[in-house]
């Protein structure tokens, strides 16, 4: 367990730099900023964040550091020293996948606070903070899972990234009603929705969950199972690719 | 007795086997059917560049699998195990060290993912061991190459390794670091560690230890004590680079000399072969006084290595 613990705190330090950390909260709090400043209430809250928060933000912000968690560390050398000292090869994955959450967490936890206390502080609402949260948190341990290890197989993890959830996400499981489960950041949404006031819920347009069930139940048996897939699947490039 | 037991390249006491191992890549065969094994005491895995001691040594620890043959570290295939690492420390070629962090912070996180119990005490011991105390609380970043390369050395011994596996540890070390970290080797191996370096310098091996394992092309080379490998190589000449502000004086000079068997004037640079080192190396300097010349470098150069392993590989 300290081992994990060690390696979490480590890549912290690692994917945490202040330029970066600069550029994605400007990103992160970006959806809260124009809704500040768009007028009505619920049209503008709903499309912004499904515009901008869960479909670009929460993605963009979880790509860049959970590529980079095993990516870095394969392209710089430091995975050696990780993987030579004795510590199973899933307690290494599983820290990296909590690496990569907790760091992404930190910009896209804030950005969603920030998103449901704009629209506390417009409408006296406050009941949208507990959902935002729950529904980022999916969303990023999601794309974790995804990401994690897509940095580590390829050097172009940003290309890849950049396509899967602009290309995949929203054009092909947007248009595909059926495909909808298989974009992380709708699994996220769908716990929002499910835990979010119900006027939130009858604003939200159907090519957002498409036959997804919205709610948090659902959502967090969807998350486990990419969860469990990505730690299955780091663990096994662990034990199983060189180290050239 | 075994042919293999028999063989300069097997110990009796062996800690690490490898046995017909071959490695590709692609196209691409970087060790080709290699058979020897290490025991405790320094062994130098001698080798020009490129001819495959990373992969080779990389294969030792695990990170790589071979593509035939088998590698055995304390009797178990290394890859993913836990109890072979608790026993194995590499100082890996490239600088795979955390630049944001300092030498005692670097060598810290090593000894917490080792299971170290004291590890500040043990931080301080292996900073020590290296000469690093005074930089200890530096960032890695600042560092020269040659401290980085001792930060390394630290991080793998921290665990107090039985198994020491060091892939170019001198590149970039001064003298006098060399000398230090030449004298620790020594000391480890003497302590009953198997200790194995690799080195494109046969001098810088030979400092080190008289049992070599030689490499060129993916291939064993020669195995056995340094001096029957030197003896070996004296079939052949040694290719010398000397420039000096006369060059052509001494190149004059020096082709009538004994021990000179070629000698070729290439602008300032004069490329000597010889199958005396010593001898040119005396006789050069007089020389050069005689000419009132400056001798500017004066080396053996890398090919001459490489083909004195080609050498070895096309006898056996």
């Amino acid at each position: 367990m300290s081992a994990i613990v060690t390696i979490v705190t480590m890549t912290f330090r690692q994917v945490l730099g202040v330029r970066r950390m600069i550029g994605l909260a400007l990103l992160a709090l970006a959806p809260a900023a124009i809704f500040l400043l768009s007028p009505g209430r619920i049209d503008p809250f709903v499309g912004v964040t499904i515009g901008l928060l869960f479909s670009v933000a929460v993605p963009v912000i979880t790509l860049i550091l959970a590529s980079t968690v095993l990516g870095e560390e394969r392209r710089e050398g430091t995975l050696s020293f990780i993987v030579l000292r004795p510590i199973p090869r899933v307690s290494i994955a599983f820290a990296k996948l909590v690496a990569a959450v907790g760091s992404a967490f930190v910009l896209t936890g804030v950005g969603a606070l920030a998103m449901a206390m704009v629209m506390g502080i417009r409408t006296d609402e406050f009941g949208y903070v507990v959902p935002f949260l729950v529904g980022s948190l999916v969303a990023t341990l999601a794309y974790a899972g995804v990401f994690v290890p897509l940095g580590y197989v390829t050097e172009r993890a940003t290309i890849v990234g950049l396509a899967f959830v602009f290309i995949w996400e929203s054009a092909v499981a947007g248009t595909i009603p059926g495909l909808a489960a298989t974009s992380p950041w709708r699994i996220g949404f769908g716990a929002l929705v499910g835990l979010a006031p119900d006027e939130f819920g009858a604003a939200v347009p159907d090519f957002a969950l498409g036959t997804m069930q919205p709610g948090a139940g659902g959502a967090a048996v969807r998350v486990l199972v990419v969860i469990a897939l990505a730690l299955w699947l780091t663990t096994t490039i662990l034990r199983k690719r060189d180290l050239a | 007795m075994t042919s293999e037991a028999r063989s300069p390249a097997f110990v009796a006491d062996a800690t690490v086997e490898v046995l017909g191992v071959s490695k590709w890549f692609g196209q691409k065969v970087a060790v080709s059917d290699v058979s020897c094994s290490f025991g405790p005491g320094v062994t130098g895995l001698l080798g020009p560049n490129g001819a495959g001691k990373t992969t080779l040594l990389r294969m030792l620890t695990g990170l790589i699998l071979p593509s035939e043959g088998t590698v055995q570290v304390l009797g178990v295939e290394p890859r993913n195990r836990v109890e072979v690492y608790e026993k194995i420390g590499l100082v890996p070629e490239e600088d795979a060290v955390y630049g944001f962090l300092t030498a005692r912070e670097f060598v810290t996180y090593a000894a917490k993912l080792s299971g170290v119990t004291d590890v500040a005490g043990e931080a301080d011991r292996v900073l020590r061991a290296v000469e690093m105390t005074d930089a200890a609380d530096r960032a890695i970043s600042e560092y020269s190459k040659g401290m980085r390369q001792r930060t390394k050395v630290a991080a793998a011994l921290i665990h107090n390794p039985q198994i020491l596996v060091l892939d170019e540890p001198l590149n970039g070390t001064d003298p006098v670091q060399r000398a230090h970290l030449i004298r620790l080797f020594r000391e480890l191996g003497s302590a009953g560690h198997t200790v194995i370096v690799s080195s494109h310098v046969l001098e810088e091996v030979q400092r080190m230890t008289d049992r070599v394992i030689a490499m060129v092309d993916g291939k064993l080379a020669a195995a056995g004590d340094v001096a029957a490998i030197r003896r070996a190589m004296t079939d052949i000449p040694y290719r010398v680079l000397i420039e000096s502000d006369d060059s052509r004086g001494l190149a004059t000079s020096l082709v009538g000399a004994e021990y000179v068997q070629g000698v070729r004037l290439s602008g300032d640079s004069i490329h000597i072969e010889t199958r005396d080192l010593a001898s040119l190396g005396t006789d050069i300097a007089r020389v050069a006084r005689d000419l009132d010349a400056r001798i500017t470098t004066f080396r053996p150069e890398d090919e001459s290595l490489e083909s004195v392993f080609r050498y070895l590989v096309r006898r056996r």
